[in-house]
């Protein structure tokens, strides 16, 4: 990725940090800070959630679910034996209290004393535990509302981690075929050539003549073995799987004999002969680049 | 001529923002004018307790004449007096409260203004807020040139500043998003100002490898010069230095300067060195490869400047408008608002020499333009040559009636600074002439105006998009 394209003496502090932005929200997705994350889980969770799993208006709904919230606890009255005969006026009260047994007469209001008593006992609960229920539900509103705040931020995470692995895929299919052109480049090339590079080395020693083979094995395979290292085995082995994948050297070199076997150690004999070749790996690689996701070449600022 | 500064608190250990900004200007002014300074004996901000005792008194060549402080402050009763205010509908009378609650309340500083008037030329007031330049003005306004040092904060949207604000002969600004902020608030366009800010003793021979030795510090580090606290956003900075250390491979230390109020994160790349001397500070910015300044309210930086002036770039959080405004019109920093920027821009201005280099060449330039003393002291100067040719303006508008006064219908604090517009004003232009007077008396205090017809002009002219308020606003003028 490009560094910040600032060459000139003339720095525009805007513009770097627009180059700056730019940069992170390739680099990572869209950034939200905490109060879009809280906009988010209140309005447009569907966008990041299921939404068979969580109902974007899940608060709001949990919130009318719960009249008693907002509602003002009733008054309660105290009603003991004495209640129905109280009064500020002491005259009255002793007027009362000594023509009770006269009432009496008419009717028995003990019953109904106590009935008023237990029902305000019984009001008393019920405004307590109603009480002791609302903070269990603003308690559940709580756990409910940081569920939904850190459901939405996993959403939000996991979106950009899939982008993250989407990114590095890409690269990796990128640096393998980058691996693959080189290695088959390096390896491969057509008998014309070969005889091109052999021509001007009179110096070198006729090779000896070949040994008599031993039945059911191929001369060269004993000094081969005894010349090649691991590292050759293993590129032999990439080489093999490359050709299977279709990446033929051919196609890269023009050459139509280009497939048939050739030995390592014409291959590092020809090592020598790779210039010929860069214009290839060239191509093969700017055509690799080009459709890989990221461009990892070197950045272009002034640093 | 014959010039007062009346600041808070003065003295040579006050580093406060506006006290030192008084200091200075009150030194610098002495070189063309007769300057007296008028203060109170208080030296703690906090409890304004009379530490320095009443009378006359020289201080750098400056006369100084202090006041006594009537009553110290209740913290408690300040407290609730703010969060009434600030958050509750309230009294005009409730606001002259919490100014009396905040202090420091010098009724003897004011007399003396009130009948010294006609002694001086004119009354620099500093910091609109306190009690001091609010009746100091009333009792002088035909001489006052404020320097308000506002923030962004609550008490920009009380109702009794407003007409303070439209009153005074002139103010002068510390930057042009405190103008715009103070307009919008007040609509005083009409009133004669200017964007001065302050400058700095900037050494011109700083010595970044004497501090290293000092201190031995190696290798590259930010600096951090300031209060460290809360307040100033030194624990988001923390939190954000730590992940961008963690996150890669760097060789960034942080170097914290000052006073700390918070626990400082115990990691092998945050030093703290405390408290230093202005020399070891100004080589301090000097070795370093940039200053970081985390704060969330600021009228000035004064740090920012410094390091400016030394050529070093700031990385500066663009949560204030200040900060970045400066920044965007220097073109000598960069500035965050999350922790994925920070790591972005420190990582940019670490890496990035040729960046680093072009924002501090910047800075120094910006610095030698706007901020070096001859042109402040220029500003200055011109500022009271216009004040002597224009005719003086209207009386600040009186107090309301003992009735009205009492009549609870000024919104909360806090819903008429949301409804302000926000964002720095990236226009450079530090002087204005005075606008016309509106054709009518100018509304008493805008508070309640939508915040769409609050300082229109200019802010359309910026592109500034006012901030739905929070609340419906009511009608009526404050």
């Amino acid at each position: 990725m490009p560094d910040f394209n600032v060459r000139s003496d003339s720095v525009n502090v805007e513009q770097i940090m627009d180059q700056i932005r730019a940069r992170i929200r390739e680099k990572r997705g869209v950034d939200y800070t905490e109060e879009e994350v809280r906009e988010l889980a209140a309005v447009k969770l569907e966008k990041f959630l299921d939404p068979r799993g969580v109902r974007s208006d899940l608060l709001d709904q949990f919130r009318k679910r719960d009249p008693g919230d907002s509602a003002e606890p009733l008054p309660n009255y105290e009603f003991n034996d004495q209640t129905l005969y109280e009064t500020h006026r002491g005259p009255i009260r002793w007027i009362r209290r000594l023509l009770n047994p006269l009432l009496k007469l008419f009717f028995n209001p003990n019953p109904l004393i106590q009935a008023l008593h237990i029902q305000s006992r019984l009001n008393t609960m019920t405004v307590e535990r109603d009480a002791a229920r609302r903070g269990l539900v603003q308690l559940q509103y709580e756990v409910l509302h940081n569920l939904v705040l850190e459901t939405t931020r996993l959403g939000i995470e996991v979106k950009n981690l899939k982008m993250r692995v989407e990114s590095l895929t890409g690269r990796l299919e990128f640096n393998e075929r980058r691996a693959r052109a080189l290695e088959s480049v390096v390896v491969y090339k057509s008998p014309d050539e070969r005889e091109r590079v052999a021509a001007p080395r009179p110096t070198l020693p006729e090779p000896a003549a070949p040994k008599p083979e031993i039945a059911g094995q191929p001369a060269s395979t004993q000094p081969r073995e005894s010349t090649e290292g691991p590292g050759q085995r293993s590129r032999r082995r990439r080489r093999r799987r490359g050709r299977r994948s279709g990446g033929l050297a051919s196609t890269i070199m023009g050459g139509a004999q280009s497939a048939a076997p050739s030995s390592d150690t014409d291959a590092m004999g020809e090592a020598v002969n790779q210039d010929s070749t860069t214009d290839a790996i060239e191509q093969e690689m700017s055509g690799d680049s080009s459709s890989g996701p990221e461009d990892d070449g070197p950045d272009s600022g002034a640093e | 001529m014959k010039l007062a500064v009346v600041v808070q608190r003065y003295g040579p250990a006050i580093n406060g923002g506006a006290e030192l900004h008084a200091r200075y200007v009150a030194e610098h002014l002495a070189r063309h004018a007769d300057v007296e300074v008028l203060t109170t004996c208080a030296t703690d901000y906090v409890s304004w307790r009379n530490e320095l005792p009443a009378g006359t008194d020289t201080l750098n060549g400056v006369p100084v004449r202090r006041f006594r402080v009537r009553h110290e402050r209740d913290t408690i009763d300040f407290g609730r007096r703010s969060d009434h205010v600030f958050k509750h509908p309230h009294s005009v009378a409730d606001e002259l409260a919490w100014l009396d609650a905040e202090g420091p309340t010098s009724p003897s500083l004011v007399r003396f203004i009130e009948r010294h008037a006609a002694d001086y030329d004119y009354y620099f007031f500093f910091s609109y807020r306190y009690y001091h330049a609010y009746h100091g003005a009333r009792a002088a306004a035909a001489r006052a040139v404020l320097v308000p040092t506002a923030e962004r904060d609550a008490a920009i949207g009380l109702s009794i500043f407003p007409p303070i604000f439209r009153g005074v002969r002139a103010i002068m600004y510390n930057s042009p998003e405190e103008r715009a902020m103070i307009e919008a608030v007040a609509g005083n366009q009409q009133v004669p100002s200017v964007v001065v800010g302050i400058g700095s003793e900037v050494p011109s021979n700083a010595q970044p490898g004497r501090f290293c030795q000092k201190f031995n510090i190696r290798g590259p580090f930010a600096v951090y010069v300031g209060r460290i606290d809360e307040n100033k956003g030194c624990r988001e900075l923390f939190e954000a230095f730590l992940d961008y250390v963690g996150a890669g491979s760097t060789r960034l230390s942080l170097v914290l300067i000052g006073n700390s109020m918070l626990p400082i994160p115990d990691h092998p790349r945050v030093r703290h060195l405390g408290f230093l001397e202005d020399s070891d500070k100004f080589d301090a910015i000097a070795a370093s490869e940039l200053l970081v300044m985390p704060s969330y309210f600021e009228s000035l930086s004064m740090a920012a400047l410094e390091a400016w002036a030394l050529g070093r770039p700031v990385l500066a959080n663009a949560k204030c408008d200040v900060l970045k405004g400066q920044s965007i019109r220097s073109n000598a920093g960069l500035y965050y608002e999350t922790r994925a920027e920070f790591v972005e821009t420190l990582k940019a201005l670490e890496t990035n020499r040729w960046l680093s280099g072009a924002l501090g060449r910047n800075g120094r330039q910006f610095f030698r333009d706007h901020y070096d003393w001859p042109v402040i002291e220029r500003k200055y100067l011109d500022m009271i040559a216009r004040l002597g040719k224009e005719p003086a303006s209207p009386a600040i508008e009186p107090l309301p009636g003992w009735l009205t006064r009492r009549r609870r219908d000024r919104p909360p604090a806090r819903e008429v600074l949301e409804a302000l517009a926000t964002g720095p004003a990236p226009h450079t232009d530090t002087s204005r002439a005075p606008q016309p007077a509106p054709t009518r008396p100018s509304p008493p205090a805008s508070p309640r105006r939508s915040g769409s017809d609050r300082g229109h002009g200019d802010r359309r002219r910026r592109g500034w998009q006012a901030r739905p308020p929070s609340r419906p606003q009511r009608s009526g003028g404050a």
